[in-house]
């Protein structure tokens, strides 16, 4: 594997890492949406990484343009979820809305 | 060497920008250090050689998701982002920005040889027009971006 393609794996590997870290660590459910989104952007770039170090790209890239399609409307339906939990319970904070639902 | 320059820098830049936004305090601050990495990872995709994958996460992340979510921020009361009263970020945020910007057109345009990228091009045969060596027009896309998000920062701002 070349030592780019090497680079851009560990770069996609820490990135998915920090963002389950912060997902986990999260007070807020907007930051929660923000730690999905660096978690994507992690796996989208191991798999570019790994196309380029394989040397075949069509089937990994056409798994990126999936993944890309499919995150964006996943974070879309996220974010209305999350005004929605705002609206009726007041805060964003997930352990406040799970006292509150009782 | 010079990719795996080019791999080194913006991989910095990318964890850099993903970490302020997932360890900063302020939303908003996240808001733009993560429109920063999608843009990074956009540069990362179009330099390696997938053009077409680079422009849609461009447009989709650091263009429709990024203004999605600063319209959430803005509607659950997250961030008040009252642009005008720091002048003095804005001070340090503009030579920070040309310097930025000078980087970039050194990391894509100059410095290298002829064709720095080995690997072959699978999509970049529809955007030769936008792409072509022409590190101008990435720069004229990231300015259209950056006015974007600032115009409707400044219509979704309070008055203070």
């Amino acid at each position: 594997m070349q030592a780019d393609a090497l680079t851009l794996l560990s770069t996609g590997t820490i990135l998915v890492f920090m963002g389950i870290a912060s997902i986990v660590m999260s007070k807020n459910l907007v930051k929660t949406i923000m730690s999905f989104q660096v978690v994507l952007f992690g796996a989208n770039l191991a798999l570019f990484a790994s196309g380029l170090g394989i040397g075949s790209r069509l089937t990994t890239d056409s798994f990126v343009l999936l993944s890309i399609t499919v995150g964006a409307a996943v974070e879309a339906v996220g974010l209305a979820i999350v005004l929605g939990v705002q609206r009726k319970y007041g805060t964003l904070d997930p352990s406040k809305v799970r006292k509150l639902r009782h | 060497m010079f990719n795996e320059l080019q791999a080194l820098l913006l991989s910095g830049a990318l964890i850099s920008a993903c970490a302020y936004a997932l360890f900063s305090p302020k939303v908003s601050g996240s808001l733009i250090a993560l429109f920063y990495g999608s843009f990074s990872l956009g540069l990362i995709f179009v330099l390696f050689g997938d053009s077409l994958l680079g422009l849609l996460q461009m447009a989709t992340f650091a263009g429709a998701v990024s203004v999605l979510m600063l319209t959430v921020i803005l509607l659950t009361g997250e961030s008040t982002l009252h642009l005008g009263a720091r002048k003095s970020v804005l001070v340090l945020a503009v030579p920070l920005l040309v310097f930025v910007a000078v980087g970039l057109l050194l990391v894509t345009g100059l410095g290298g040889p002829e064709n720095p990228n080995p690997y072959q091009d699978i999509s970049s045969g529809v955007l030769l027009f936008i792409w072509q060596q022409r590190p101008w027009d990435l720069l004229i896309l990231v300015m259209a971006f950056a006015s974007a998000m600032v115009t409707i920062t400044n219509l979704f701002s309070r008055e203070s």
